[in-house]
């Protein structure tokens, strides 16, 4: 649930919000990720007026309502200030002292912020589709490998914990482990832990460790963009597992294709130099290498030329 | 034949689920092949891994809506309903 409150204390500072009225409204709940500027319905044409927005009074609001009489000024403002109104913002201007007497009556936070209101809108809107984006909990533990963030799922008991902290004795970065919270973010997946479980790993045989205790905060990180996902299996002899690479496989998380390897697990095969591998491979197709299909263009060139050869 | 059921149950534990519960819960459930989830104030995780019970920090009295689906699903609910009554074997 998004509070008015949450909004005034995370980015209060940023947007420079000074609350002037409606103090006992900071629980009204932000409902949805949209902000508007009353405009036409201060003139009273309200056909359109959607409630539950946040406002913004700019100069052409303020200078509106102030060339008003008393009484329609009241009857203008009390029409789109309504018990579902998250909150009122007045740019850097003289608030009016019909909208804060409404605010204070009605319980409506009203603040006054250092900035116009165009810059507002985009900002405020930026803030809120941002904190109403989409999420999901995965279990699985992220890592950071050479700037790729690798999501390692799989059963429990696989082996997963342990892998990632092979990977981080050998360098790696733990973001979060068993229980990662993924958000979509600009078309990506920004995947994160929660804050009362970081650092923690749960090691069968050993118990919960803090990882940032024993090797220190380079192996930590808060956030990481989800790259590629990699689930490890039980070998499983019925299975055919990827030999040759060139067909990528894809998950699908929030709306966002991501590439998708399985890896078989068995005694003797080394987990993490594999996740590393992937990870290093896949680092490398981002900047245009792909050694399967490369391999695959080159050899069938070799074959075309000893076709040629042949014909003549 | 994969059955999926779904009950509600009530944390009883005067500290709530914490760490030795959780450890109980992952316990219990080993031996089942169901998967098992918990939903608590709209977040649902998967009641196999620790960290993840443990991330809901769940006090006395919490509603949790607990989710068992597979084979031996019927059974898994049981125990789990069973053992939130029991609080675990804490006192």
């Amino acid at each position: 649930m998004y509070l008015v409150q949450h909004l005034y204390e995370q980015h209060g500072k940023v947007l420079g919000l000074e609350l002037v009225a409606g103090r006992k409204g900071l629980c009204r709940r932000i409902q949805k990720p949209e902000v508007h500027r009353p405009g036409l319905s201060l003139t009273g044409f309200l056909k359109n007026f959607v409630n539950a927005r946040l406002l913004v009074f700019g100069r052409n609001e303020i200078d509106y309502i102030r060339q008003l009489d008393e009484k329609t000024r009241f009857q203008r403002l009390q029409s789109i200030l309504t018990h579902s109104t998250p909150a009122v913002i007045v740019t850097n201007l003289r608030v009016p002292k019909a909208l804060s007497m409404i605010c204070e009556q009605k319980g409506i936070p009203l603040f006054r912020a250092k900035a116009t209101a165009t810059s507002l809108l985009s900002r405020i809107a930026f803030l809120l589709i941002e904190e109403f984006s989409l999420s999901v909990t995965l279990h699985g533990t992220l890592v950071e490998l050479f700037g790729v963030g690798v999501l390692i799922q799989g059963e429990s008991s696989v082996g997963k914990s342990e892998a990632a902290l092979g990977l981080i004795e050998r360098g790696h970065r733990l973001i979060s482990d068993d229980v990662v919270r993924v958000k979509k973010k600009e078309g990506c997946l920004i995947g994160s832990g929660p804050e009362l479980t970081r650092h923690l790993m749960e090691i069968r045989g050993i118990g919960i460790i803090n990882v940032a205790h024993l090797y220190g905060a380079v192996c930590v990180r808060t956030d990481k963009q989800l790259d590629i996902v990699i689930k490890l299996e039980e070998w499983d002899d019925q299975h055919f597992y990827d030999r040759v690479g060139l067909d990528e496989k894809f998950i699908d998380i929030l709306g966002v294709s991501t590439p998708y390897h399985i890896l078989p697990v068995k005694p003797g095969r080394d987990i993490v130099l594999l996740v590393e591998t992937i990870a290093l491979n896949h680092r490398l197709k981002d900047m245009g290498y792909n050694s399967a299909k490369e391999f695959n263009t080159k050899l069938l060139e070799t074959i075309a030329q000893k076709r040629r050869k042949k014909k003549i | 034949m994969a059955l999926k059921l779904t009950s509600k149950v009530k944390v009883k534990n005067p500290l709530g689920l914490h760490t030795r519960p959780a450890a109980a819960i992952v316990k219990m459930l080993q031996p089942l092949k169901s998967s098992v989830s918990f939903t608590y104030k709209n977040e649902t995780i998967n009641a196999r891994s620790i960290m993840s019970i443990l991330m809901l920090a769940a006090r006395k009295n919490s509603q949790i809506v607990i989710t068992t689906e597979g084979e031996d699903a019927e059974a898994a609910m049981r125990v789990m309903v069973r053992a939130f009554e029991e609080q675990f074997g804490e006192k």
